[in-house]
């Protein structure tokens, strides 16, 4: 177990990187990604897709919409397959893991922020945090709420534990989000649009509240966006358009 | 599953049933009504079964009850004594538990009003068993009241109004008119009139009829024996053959006398009742589907979520199902509960058992069966949607 679910261990100055820091987390080669239209005909989605994705990176994708942004998120996350070419998780080949096994792997690995923060309703906020961790055994699962609680208080919702969303600003759900992808001490955090609902400056809160949470535990972050300064936070940049991804210029 | 697993998975249940708890009551009352209605009308059915069964065992005896008896071919009185040997024998030849000489005869017993004759019965101790014959008052005779000086007597409500409703505890004396000998009898007990408009009646045991020394008046004692019903056929026969062979110039009748000689007389009404109650049942069953599907269909986008949190499609299903299972689970509880509340209603015991000696229970099965049918109601009402659960597509289901 890595990172937040153990103790939380965003906490700031926690030590040492953990072991994967650096270690090549996901590996795209060739991939495309195609589907049938009703018609008959076949769409590519993605085209030949190269990418290598390391522990810590803070990766962006800026594309137009339809370019095939989310289905690429959907390939990193695991939550689809890709049609043809090489695609590793932490070295192993996603293809040879059956569907739970993905799943489990997924549970374990990857955090998922969505624009539209997708809070479970009529559930508090620590609620939501502990949903992840009821995926997860041992200690993780039977000191859940704790875990959750600590959380919530690190990304400052520490007073607003048992708010339901409803009850929280566009800022604060997003923040519980946030918390929610990080709780079980992800190596990989998939960050679809996370300011696409929030005005600019809470916006800009967020995503500094998100790279330091993530720099702290030592995850890859990759952030799908439209905005510009969002995508300038990240240190590398690909341009995704019509299905082919491109580098973009390197952060300094 | 690991512990913590089954352990999430129940959390997980509980959780949407505390969320969604209003929804979930609304579904739910309809499958509580269904199970109080399907165990009461078990119930209630079981228990008039009960009911039937005790009148019929009160009027020909418990399954399985041998009667046997023997006539003169050509009419002459029976030697009452030598065939009451025989009887004896039979009992003791055949280890019978349970048996009872039964000889109906005409007693005078003197009333305040003058002398009635009385249709009295003359049987054994295990009479008292085997017609479950339940006293208002008084017990059953004993083997030591075969010892008695005075014979002990059992007379009906109507014989007992008859003397005035002496107190039994003062040990009441009625006279039997025994020719120039008559002797004094102590009523040891009273039972109840077996339909409004009884005569007068009584039982005496059977040695203190012999001591009583009145004369025979032809009519032939009949023997009857509680048997295994497993062993009656071959022991009918056995009796015939012997009771043929003892006495050549005799017919001899044995027979089964209970009601189930002839099969199970109820097996109609537990198929009526039987079927109602799976209609019952469907009903709720049906009910609780469509719910269950309109809700899942609600919960598209957190079943995506939650699969993107990792949740294997196992555990959708079996969270989905274990949903729906301790929730009719619970409200199985709840429909049993009603339904004993209704079924132990003293207006409804009166309908259902009247005229019985013994209150049938609560029937444990009818309980076991609602809370049986909830669970398995719960298991097939989740089972389609939890394979529509397991059919979400993830990525669809979180832009949902």
């Amino acid at each position: 177990m890595t990172g937040l679910a153990s103790e939380v261990s965003v906490q700031p100055g926690a030590g040492a990187e953990p072991e994967y820091v650096r270690r090549s987390l996901i590996s795209l080669e060739q991939v495309t990604r195609s589907v049938m239209l009703p018609d008959g005909k076949n769409l590519t989605i993605l085209d030949g897709v190269d990418l290598q994705i390391h522990g810590g990176d803070h990766v962006s994708v800026v594309g137009r919409s339809g370019s095939g942004k989310s289905t690429l998120l959907n390939i990193l996350g695991m939550l689809d397959l890709p049609t043809s070419g090489q695609m590793e998780f932490d070295g192993i080949p996603v293809e040879s893991m059956n569907p739970n096994a993905r799943a489990v792997r997924r549970g374990s690995a990857v955090g998922f922020i969505f624009q539209q923060f997708n809070l479970l309703p009529e559930r508090t906020a620590v609620e939501n945090v502990m949903t992840p961790l009821l995926y997860a055994r041992g200690r993780s699962f039977w000191q859940r709420e704790r875990i959750a609680a600590q959380m919530l208080d690190r990304v400052g919702l520490g007073s607003r534990l048992h708010e339901k969303p409803q009850k929280l600003s566009g800022g604060e759900q997003q923040r519980v989000a946030i918390a929610r992808a990080l709780v079980r001490g992800p190596q990989l955090i998939l960050a679809d649009e996370p300011t696409g609902a929030l005005d600019i400056g809470t916006g800009q809160a967020v995503m500094a509240l998100l790279q330091e949470v993530v720099a702290e535990s030592g995850a890859a972050l990759v952030t799908i966006t439209h905005d510009p300064n969002v995508a300038a936070l990240a240190d590398r940049h690909f341009l995704l358009d019509a299905g082919r991804l491109s580098a973009g210029e390197e952060a300094a | 599953m690991s512990l913590s697993g089954m352990a999430a998975a129940l959390v997980e249940a509980w959780t949407e049933l505390r969320i969604h708890r209003a929804r979930i009551l609304l579904a739910l009352v309809g499958v509580a009504l269904s199970v109080a209605a399907l165990t009461a009308v078990v119930a209630l059915a079981d228990m008039a079964r009960a009911a039937m069964a005790q009148g019929s065992e009160a009027q020909s005896g418990r399954p399985a009850t041998v009667s046997v008896s023997a006539y003169p071919n050509d009419g002459s009185p029976a030697d009452t004594a030598a065939l009451r040997e025989a009887y004896d024998a039979t009992v003791e030849r055949y280890s019978v538990k349970h048996a009872s000489l039964f000889f109906p005869t005409v007693i005078p017993f003197q009333f305040p009003d003058g002398v009635v004759q009385i249709q009295t019965s003359v049987v054994d101790v295990d009479y008292g068993t085997m017609r479950r014959v339940k006293l208002d008052s008084g017990t059953w005779f004993t083997e030591a009241d075969a010892e008695r000086f005075a014979p002990a007597v059992i007379v009906n409500e109507a014989f007992h109004a008859r003397l005035g409703y002496p107190d039994l505890d003062a040990d009441p004396v009625v006279e039997i008119r025994n020719g120039s000998h008559p002797v004094d009898a102590v009523v040891t007990g009273v039972r109840p009139n077996l339909y409004p408009e009884e005569s007068a009646s009584a039982y005496l045991l059977t040695g203190a009829y012999d001591r009583l020394g009145t004369a025979d008046n032809g009519s032939v004692p009949m023997l009857e024996l509680w048997v295994p019903e497993d062993t009656a056929e071959a022991l009918q026969h056995a009796i015939t053959a012997d009771l043929a062979a003892q006495f050549p110039g005799m017919q001899p009748n044995v027979y089964r006398s209970d009601y189930a000689a002839w099969g199970d007389p109820y097996a109609v009404m537990t198929l009526v009742v039987g079927g109602i109650a799976g209609m019952v049942m469907l009903l709720g069953a049906v009910g609780l589907l469509n719910i269950s599907m309109v809700t899942v269909k609600h919960r598209v986008r957190e079943i995506g979520i939650r699969r993107s949190f990792g949740a294997t499609s196992g555990r959708i299903f079996f969270g989905v199902m274990l949903e729906s299972v301790v929730a009719t689970f619970a409200a199985g509880v709840l429909g049993v509960m009603a339904a004993v509340a209704v079924v132990k209603l003293p207006v409804v015991q009166q309908q259902v058992a009247f005229g019985v000696t013994e209150l049938p229970p609560f029937p444990v099965e009818a309980a076991l069966l609602g809370l049986g049918a909830a669970t398995a109601v719960g298991a097939l009402a989740g089972l389609i949607p939890a394979l529509v659960a397991v059919r979400v597509k993830v990525i669809d289901a979180i832009r949902y």
